[in-house]
């Protein structure tokens, strides 16, 4: 009797210590037809829509434009080996004249998401993911500070990516990008030594609309 | 004293080395410089980026004044005709800019710089890894208490058992006529006290059950890749917004597509930094889980282009709320300007992430009668104009009867506010 029961508190003992706390499980949901539902959800698996025929996950139709956005870019992305259209995009012009200093600031944001990571805070080519070249990016970025290239060709670079840039037109819109190039020239002509301040400015000269940011008078 | 020997330091170390190297070194620095300047973005010296690895580039060559041409320009050098330079030309379909401005001097800096760098690591000399350097902290002491309530609950029967015994004895010395002992677990009082100490146990574990169902805080489900927000968010800086970007533009936070993986990881193809290691004290190897990736993404890292093979990666949702709730991200992170870390928790110390919220509905009632919005002030020129609309509220703030407006004082604890 003595035996079995010190057996028993060992036996017990040793399960309760190997149990792990991590909780690789969800729990148990009270009324699961109101916890799980039964639209298809943002994550949710599309594998049977596409058995049924229907196709959820496509891209809009080639030319849609959402609203008060600027217009496409022209060029096509060059096929490997072919620099045609990456040379031909020289020539498209930076749609956004001017940006207000509420832009300006929207853009550095922008860019200090997206690019500073690689390119720097101060774009001269050091972020902390090269860390001159101690980082683990082996790749050195380029100083945008003295980059010589026209706004299109930027655009081009940056929608479909350059040598070891990777394409950042499925992450940013197409007036985030062009917000950005302003940016970048904003930069550039400070650190020529002023002039920054003129293209900030003048609010009404602007040519093209540009969206206002994620504003927060949003309501649900 | 510090900062005065450091500076010391930091003159004297440069000011040796010159004396020591006086022609070499400025020499080297330059082609270290040059190569930066000019060839890091497309080369790297031990691996295979945009451009083929350098390491050992000179021996390829038949001619040095042959690889001199290549680099200012590499059109004249397929145009002498030399069967590697049109190799090299037909190996790859992207162009390699051409050097004009680039003398004869400084490209031999460069090559100086690339003979004598430090060639890449052999596989496998990683250090050995030392199990024992893995503690964990063990501030649970339930276990500890368990224990010692358990003896205490020995002590306490051994003492009435004695006692019991003790006044037997005294019983039969005086002569008083005892009745047969009962056994303890024919005892009524013990039966009743047992039945109530199992009912309330019974009824905690009970309650808990119920009120934890369909809460899941701490849930860490292990996760097709194994991602580190520690690395990546902690470690590199990365922006949370650079992967989640939806979490400023709309309901869904969003996990990245493995195209937003690939734009760093085109390039980073190795982990070297410190040691991962899973929740059950496993290590990861990085460079492994990086070759999931590319699994997923079809992307050959030898050949480096994409394949038709692609599949998405089916990440775990960790953060579920049921579906009679709405929660949207933006109306959060932009409108109530709160930070990630609020509601996520210390994400960038986290190797594998976890659920840090309770993500109940009293957690979120009572963060909405905690928090202040960003109201108007007296003045009228900072806060969010869109709260302008609430005159009371400013009458009341201007007449100094309240000093802020929380959430819930808007309509934050609204039913229809989440639930519709």
């Amino acid at each position: 009797m003595k035996k079995v029961s010190i057996i028993t508190v060992i036996v017990l003992g040793i399960v309760i210590w190997g149990c792990s706390d991590v909780k690789r499980e969800p729990s148990r949901v009270y009324m699961p037809d109101m916890a799980y539902s039964r639209a298809y959800e943002t994550y949710a698996s599309t594998a049977n829509l596409d058995s049924l025929g229907i196709q959820y996950t496509r891209q809009p139709v080639p030319g849609t434009i959402k609203r008060g956005e600027l217009f496409p870019f022209a060029y096509a992305q060059d096929k490997a080996g072919d620099s045609t259209n990456y040379v031909l995009s020289k020539q498209v012009p930076n749609p956004i004249d001017s940006m207000q200093a509420v832009h300006m600031k929207e853009a550095e944001r922008l860019y200090l998401v997206n690019c500073g990571i690689c390119h720097g805070t101060k774009l001269d080519g050091n972020g902390p993911l090269y860390n001159a070249g101690n980082g683990p990016y082996a790749a050195a970025p380029k100083n945008l500070v003295t980059l010589d290239m026209p706004d299109g060709q930027m655009f081009y670079s940056i929608t479909y990516g350059k040598g070891q840039m990777g394409p950042y037109g499925p992450q940013l819109s197409t007036t985030q990008r062009w917000m950005i190039i302003n940016y970048i020239r904003a930069k550039q002509a400070e650190a020529k030594g002023g002039g920054a301040t003129s293209t900030t400015a003048k609010a009404g000269d602007s040519t093209a609309t540009i969206k206002a940011p994620a504003d927060s008078t949003v309501k649900k | 004293m510090i900062d005065l020997r450091l500076g010391l330091k930091r003159i004297a170390t440069p000011f040796f080395i010159t004396i020591l190297l006086v022609g070499n070194v400025a020499k080297a620095q330059d082609g270290q410089a040059l190569f930066t300047q000019n060839c890091a973005s497309c080369h790297a010296i031990n691996k295979t980026l945009t451009g083929p690895a350098l390491a050992g580039v000179e021996s390829r060559w038949t001619s040095k004044e042959l690889l001199h041409t290549w680099i200012k320009n590499w059109n004249k050098a397929v145009a002498t005709g030399d069967p590697y330079a049109k190799q090299m030309a037909a190996s790859t379909t992207n162009v390699m800019n051409t050097f004009e401005n680039l003398g004869d001097a400084e490209i031999d800096a460069i090559l100086a710089y690339i003979a004598k760098a430090p060639a890449a690591p052999a596989p496998g000399t990683a250090t050995a890894v030392d199990p024992s350097g893995a503690t964990y902290d063990e501030s649970d002491n339930s276990i500890l208490y368990g224990v010692l309530t358990l003896i205490l609950a020995v002590i306490a029967l051994v003492l009435l058992q004695v006692n019991s015994n003790l006044r037997k004895l005294t019983d039969d010395k005086e002569g008083v006529p005892s009745h047969e002992p009962i056994p303890f677990y024919r005892n009524k009082s013990y039966i009743t006290l047992l039945t109530l100490i199992l009912f309330v146990i019974g009824g905690y574990f009970t309650v808990k059950g119920a009120i934890g169902l369909g809460r899941n805080k701490d849930y860490q489900p292990e996760q097709p890749i194994y991602y580190s927000h520690k690395v990546h968010a902690g470690t590199n800086q990365i922006s949370c917004l650079y992967c989640h970007g939806g979490a400023v533009e709309g309901k869904h936070a969003n996990i990245p597509s493995v195209n937003t993986c690939m734009n760093c990881h085109m390039t980073i193809n190795e982990y070297a930094g410190e040691k991962i290691y899973r929740e059950d004290g496993k290590e990861v190897d990085g460079t492994a889980e990086i070759q999931k990736l590319y699994e997923y993404s079809g992307w050959d890292p030898v050949k480096r282009e994409y394949g038709n093979n692609g599949k998405p990666v089916e990440w775990i949702k960790i953060h579920n709320l049921p579906d009679h709730v709405y929660f949207n991200h933006s109306q959060h992170t932009v409108a109530g300007k709160l930070a990630c870390q609020t509601c996520h928790g210390n994400i960038q110390e986290m190797g594998e992430v976890k659920q840090f919220a309770e993500l109940s509905m009293g957690w979120c009632v009572n963060c909405h009668r905690e928090s202040k919005v960003d109201f108007v002030d007296s003045s009228g020129t900072s806060g969010n104009k869109f709260y302008s609309i609430y005159e009371r509220y400013h009458n009341e703030i201007k007449s100094k009867k309240r000093d802020s407006v929380t959430v819930s004082d808007i309509g934050g604890i609204e039913c229809q506010k989440c639930h519709y």
